[in-house]
């Protein structure tokens, strides 16, 4: 029988631990550990220092807290109405809890107000609702200051309860919550609803009218975290409710959008040193969106996508710029020649003629090494420069209007696949940009200027200098047109011949506007030229393997398990895991040879929803007995055995509805 | 409502007869006339005219037709008699009732005899089941139980059927449909997930026979353990090649927990002897690292048998936790034996003194039902959360990961692997137990009656006056549930609530899908009895009394829907009948 919770002591199988001891990838992998060490600690810092989400939805904080600090009113008014925020959160719950925190904390730090957080749960009716918001309260001014003054007051109410409050209050009596605030004296106290839809809408309405009740007394604000719309909202209370609360709305910035900026400055960045690949990306963000919405998450999986690169691609070695020929592994040279991206660049080489060079890298590990940091600097400033393109494509697309809003994680996505150039993305863009207006133009070059770290060969200084001397000759307030700008243009109806002519005329261009339309169209030019030049496919370099990591198969199934599935076909097909020789002829048939556990649960796939023990025995047995000669006493202890293997795994459980029959919990495939 | 229609291929009762024993057609073919459907005699059946006036002449038809054509036996008979009236056809109404007044109480005959048919059926299913070679087909999806089940799906089909053409080889009335003649051992074959789903709880699917499973057969514990003993595991090699391919990862898995991630191993097959491997390479190397690898100080690994089973009890997160907080804390340190206040003075001291590396925690079996209970999960949660616990743990249910919430799961930050080793459970599983406690038989952990007679002998007589008084009583209630059971006759036992016959309203119990001897004797009726029979004079002594049995799992007490104490002795009928006669012929002497 196993211990129930021990300390290991290593002689328990000291042999085995031995035994099992291996040297195989110790050379390299020390490299790539340390490697690994060096690529994913800055980005680390990044996700973390932007995760601190404050930053992404500090407006709306500030918004709230001025709303906050502006209601307060003096406490003897007597109006009955309670200030309400109605803070719209966003439909991803999960994020709403952490916004909440934040929000009290710097609702508590920043004005002279107290928070309370209430949640469904603990809010199952009137009653409840006011006892935990008292003891929230009364307990939060915190430290052995609290505990003693309870004490008094229960000392109070012992020795002479009748003399001064009269009965021993109860603890939902708002008076316990109006003697803790003539102690402390806060500005107001902000009751916090998170999840407003799974209240009961009955137990908000009474709450709205005891607390207004109160409001001559109690200085209450309400703040109510709305997953849905005001609008749904508003319809679910009761008119006479609605009439005690005043309301101002808030936005929350989503989820969505606070994922988005995080992704571009982590893994859409073009700072990185290892990129993520589009298959992969689209899974993190898809993954993202549809079920976890946590940085944690995030960071977690890319964390993890660099540890796979490091530890099980070997030829990650090279991307260390410091290493020398020499201290390389010596396996990495054979397997460099393996890949398919090599066997691409010598197949083009050879097509060039240049079969001496090829010659030379098969041959040479010396000459192989100069081309793989050749070209693995050359990759790295290619992928560096094509992901700056995406965020210049993505700055101007903001600025220029009328095109429709496309993520930068998806512009990320498309452009490692190589699928952005000549995309009708770009040529929309390239289309608006030449008809911008000169205001519109400037802020182009603004937010171009404003992209730091980004490979933009463009030299914006002239464009601006350029613009400038062109606004400052500008007599009038207009911004000037670009001659592409549909605006200028007029139709004309000439009716000649008796036939109606359309006719288009360029409405006439000041000296002015023709020479910003050259300024614009030399932009456009330049824009263009640099997109051809900058968006590639990554996937065609010589050493993608190394530069991209786009390999979704450890990390799927290492974030979001199959553990059913991975049970139904090891019991099914256990050839699949076994790979024996006795039980692979027989596919997807039954056969004795395989572990009794699969047959029997083969066995029981077959059954309807209950399933008679002894037919059950009876099938089992003749197909074990068909194998091997067991006697009947060694083959019901297997049948024993597996049928209570089936049990463990919760795949049957008894059935009361007739003897000895068990019923089946589970089907296979669902 | 169920039309049926008969519709014949002279082929299939032929093919049919092959199979099953002549008998049983004999009864299928005295069925058939019940279940036609009146849509039938409007479709002239030329070639029928014949026989079916030489049936209306005799009045009984199929069981003419059974004696030309087959065996005609009498048996046949006894059905027919209900069945005549659904089947007379327009073309020829010798009997002159008007149509309309046959239509009506057409349906209620029709009820009476279906459910007359379907107890034929039945019972000739358990008849059957003697046969060893009829049973096992029947579990693979046997053809008169296919047929039986295919029932509800044809028979709407079979409205456009081509006419039979002798009704004399009519096996069961049932029409065949082209997916029927490619007789397969599974009913239909390549089903999608769902829809097999359906297809197998489909109202009146679940039709099993009535067998059951010998005492003599299971196994005792030594039986087993011998057994078991003696067995040699074909796939012996295979196992051990997938342990070392697993074991293989067991680098990728320390870089991993370094990293800050947990890990999950999950799949087929105990798991146990991986981690028992993990334990031991981890510990090697760890030792290689500093500060072990420097000092004397040994690395500490913490492996919880999640599966644990005591006498009477299973591992608490107590001694999850005092073992954690026995290898975090100094020696001789005190804590608290509160399991909230031990994890958050675990924790607080982790985060004041974080040793220098983490402690690597093994749990075998996280998913045990004993560790799925409320606070446990999140508990560990906690725990695994911290960077200085580094959690490797497994798991062996399929869905598992519904344990867990998504604060939870991101607590836990795990990575999961398929470990699946196909190692026997060895260690989680009590297999007798386990099987006993499946097929409700826990008075088995005596090792049966002999052991209850056994303790018997060993008790005062008033004791086991007490003790046969429940046995009586609750075959008292063995009688009562065969006598409810409308019509239970020949011994069958009292539901098939699942067939979707109008017997769901004679019997309520069955409905409900537990008799009433099930639920055992009623506390306070027995209590009087004992009293009566002067087997105690109070209450408090027949509690007394009582505790012995409980002991010993020899009765066991329940409370029904209304709240009411029940015992009830947990062995079949024919042991507690023979533990009666025991018990008496003791008595008499």
């Amino acid at each position: 029988m196993e211990q129930k919770c021990y300390i290991y002591s290593p002689d328990d199988s000291d042999e085995r631990a031995s035994k099992r001891r291996r040297i195989a990838c110790a050379a390299g992998w020390s490299l790539r550990e340390q490697l690994y060490g060096e690529f994913w600690a800055p980005l680390e810092h990044r996700i973390q220092t932007q995760s601190t989400l404050e930053e992404a939805d500090s407006t709306t904080l500030e918004k709230i807290i001025k709303f906050v600090s502006g209601a307060v009113v003096a406490p003897d008014r007597q109006e009955a109405v309670i200030p309400t925020g109605l803070i719209l959160a966003g439909s991803s719950i999960a994020s709403h809890r952490s916004f909440f925190d934040r929000l009290g904390r710097k609702i508590v730090l920043d004005t002279g107000s107290t928070f309370v957080l209430l949640t469904s749960g603990e809010c199952l009716n009137l009653k409840a609702l006011v006892k935990s918001l008292i003891k929230k309260l009364t307990s939060r001014v915190g430290g052995n200051d609290d505990e003693e003054d309870e004490e008094d007051e229960e000392d109070e109410n012992h020795t002479g309860n009748v003399s001064r409050i009269g009965p021993k209050l109860r603890d939902y009596d708002l008076v316990r919550l109006q003697e803790w605030y003539s102690k402390t004296k806060v500005d107001s106290i902000v009751v916090a609803i998170q999840d407003s839809e799974a209240f009961d809408f009955s137990v908000l309405a009474e709450m709205a009218e005891l607390l207004s009740s109160w409001m001559d007394r109690l200085p209450f604000l309400l703040l109510f975290g709305i997953a849905t719309s005001s609008e749904s909202f508003q319809s679910n209370l009761s008119g006479a409710a609605l009439r005690l609360l005043k309301g101002e709305e808030f936005n929350v910035t989503q989820a969505d959008d606070i994922f988005e900026k995080i992704f571009c400055t982590t893994v859409g960045s073009p700072e990185v040193s290892l990129y993520l690949g589009p298959d992969l990306s689209r899974r993190l963000v898809d993954r993202q969106k549809d079920h976890v919405q946590s940085v944690q998450d995030f960071s977690d999986a890319v964390k993890y996508a660099y540890m796979c690169h490091f530890y099980a691609n070997p030829l990650s070695v090279f991307l260390s710029q410091s290493l020398a020929f020499g201290e390389m592994p010596h396996d990495v040279w054979e397997a460099t020649r393996n890949l398919p991206s090599f066997r691409r660049w010598v197949n083009t080489l050879l097509e060039d003629g240049r079969a001496k060079e090829v010659r030379r890298l098969l041959e040479s590990d010396r000459y192989l090494y100069d081309n793989i940091k050749h070209h693995i600097a050359s990759g790295q400033t290619a992928m560096f420069k094509l992901v700056s393109a995406t965020s210049v494509l993505a700055a101007i697309r903001v600025i220029v209007q009328k095109v429709p809003h496309v993520p930068r994680s998806s512009l990320y996505i498309r452009s490692t696949s190589g699928e952005l150039n000549g995309s009708p993305l770009i040529r929309e863009m390239l289309l608006m940009l030449s008809k911008v207006s000169s205001d519109t133009f400037s802020s182009v070059l603004t937010s171009m200027e404003l992209l730091q770290n980004s490979y933009v060969p463009i030299d914006i200084a002239v464009y601006r200098r350029e613009l400038d001397a062109l606004i400052k000759r500008n007599p009038n307030s207009t911004p000037l047109r670009s001659q592409h700008d549909v605006k200028n243009n007029s139709l004309r109806t000439t009716i000649v011949a008796q036939k109606v002519q359309l006719s288009k005329h360029k409405s006439t261009l000041s000296e002015l506007d023709s020479s910003y339309s050259e300024l614009v169209r030399r932009f456009h030019d330049d824009v263009e030229n640099y997109f051809e030049e900058t968006l590639i496919d990554p996937r065609d370099l010589f050493l993608s393997e190394i530069l991209l990591y786009d390999l979704k198969s450890p990390l799927s199934e290492v974030f979001a398990p199959k553990p059913r599935f991975a049970i139904e076909r090891a019991l099914s097909s256990p050839h699949d895991y076994l790979g024996c020789d006795c039980c692979s002829s027989s596919e997807g048939a039954l056969s004795g040879t395989q572990p009794v556990t699969a047959i029997l649960y083969q066995l029981y796939l077959e059954s309807g929803s209950i399933i008679n023990v002894n037919d059950l025995w009876m099938a089992f047995h003749a197909i074990i007995g068909e194998e091997n000669d067991e006697s009947e006493s060694n083959a019901m202890a297997l049948f024993e055995q597996a049928l209570a293997n089936l049990k463990f795994l919760g795949l049957v459980k008894e059935s009361k509805r007739k003897a000895d029959h068990i019923s089946k919990t589970t089907w296979k495939g669902l | 409502m169920k039309r049926k229609l008969t519709k014949d291929e002279p082929r299939t009762p032929t093919r049919k007869r092959t199979r099953a024993s002549a008998p049983d057609e004999e009864e299928e073919n005295g069925v058939i006339p019940a279940v036609e459907t009146p849509s039938r005699r409007t479709r002239g059946q030329h070639s029928l005219s014949e026989d079916i006036r030489h049936e209306k002449v005799n009045g009984v038809k199929d069981s003419v037709l059974n004696g030309v054509n087959e065996h005609g036996t009498p048996k046949s008979l006894r059905k027919v008699l209900f069945s005549t009236p659904t089947k007379p056809r327009d073309e020829e109404s010798a009997n002159g009732t008007p149509t309309i007044v046959r239509n009506a109480d057409r349906s209620a005959r029709r009820k009476s005899t279906r459910r007359l048919i379907e107890r034929t059926i039945n019972g000739d299913e358990s008849d059957e089941g003697e046969d060893e070679e009829a049973l096992v087909e029947q579990i693979l999806g046997e053809e008169g139980e296919d047929e039986e089940e295919r029932d509800g799906l044809e028979d709407i089909d079979q409205e456009g059927e081509p006419a039979p053409e002798t009704p004399s080889k009519r096996g069961r009335g049932r029409p065949k449909t082209k997916p029927r003649k490619q007789h397969s051992p599974t009913p239909p074959q390549n089903l999608p997930a769902h829809e097999e789903y359906f297809w197998q709880n489909r109202p009146g699917g679940t039709k099993t026979s009535n067998n059951i499973m010998s005492s003599r057969i299971l196994l005792a514990y030594d039986e087993y353990r011998d057994a078991i003993k003696a067995y040699k595991d074909p796939h012996a090699a295979e196992e051990e090649f997938l342990l070392e391919l697993h074991s293989r990862s067991f680098d990728q898995w320390i870089f991993e927990l370094q990293e800050g991630f947990n890990i999950c191993l999950y799949g087929y097959g105990s798991k146990r002897p991986l981690t028992k491997m993990f334990a031991a390479h981890l510990y090697e190397h760890l030792s290689n690292k500093p500060p072990y690898s420097t000092s004397k100080q040994k690395p500490k690994i913490v492996i919880i048998n999640g599966f644990w089973r005591g006498i009477r009890s299973f591992i608490t997160i107590k001694d999850i936790l005092t073992t954690v907080a026995s290898s975090v804390f100094p020696p001789n340190t005190k804590f608290s034996s509160q399991p909230a206040t031990l994890l958050t003075s675990i924790l607080t001291y982790l985060n004041e003194n974080p040793p220098p590396r983490p402690l690597p925690i093994i749990l075998n079996s996280i998913d045990f039902p004993a560790l799925r209970r409320s606070p446990i999960p999140s508990i560990l949660a906690q725990l695994s959360a911290h960077s200085s616990i580094n959690l490797i743990c497994t798991a062996d249910t399929p869905n598992f990961p519904l344990l867990w919430d998504l604060g939870q799961r991101a607590q836990f930050r795990f990575l999961f692997h398929d470990a699946t080793t196909f190692a026997p459970y060895d260690a989680e599983i009590d297999v007798v137990d386990s099987v006993n406690q499946l097929l409700g038989r826990s008075g088995m952990k005596l090792s049966g009656r002999d052991g209850v007679s056994h303790v018997l002998r060993s008790l005062p007589v008033n004791a086991r006056l007490v003790f046969r008084i429940l046995v009586t009583e609750q075959l008292a209630l063995f009688a009562i549930d065969g006598t409810a059971d409308s019509g239970a006759d020949e011994g069958e036992e009292p539901d098939f609530a699942t067939t979707a016959t109008p017997r769901h309203e004679t019997n309520p119990a069955s409905r409900k899908g537990e008799s009433t001897a099930a639920i055992g004797v009623d506390y306070y009726g027995a209590y009087r009895k004992a009293v009566e029979e002067l087997a105690c004079t109070s209450e408090v002594g027949f509690r007394q009394l009582l505790k012995e049995f409980f002991d010993h799992q020899m009765i066991e007490s329940r409370k029904d829907v209304a709240g009411k104490e029940r015992l009830l002795v947990p062995f079949r009928r024919e042991e507690l009948e023979e533990m009666k006669n025991e018990l008496t012929n003791e008595e008499d002497f």
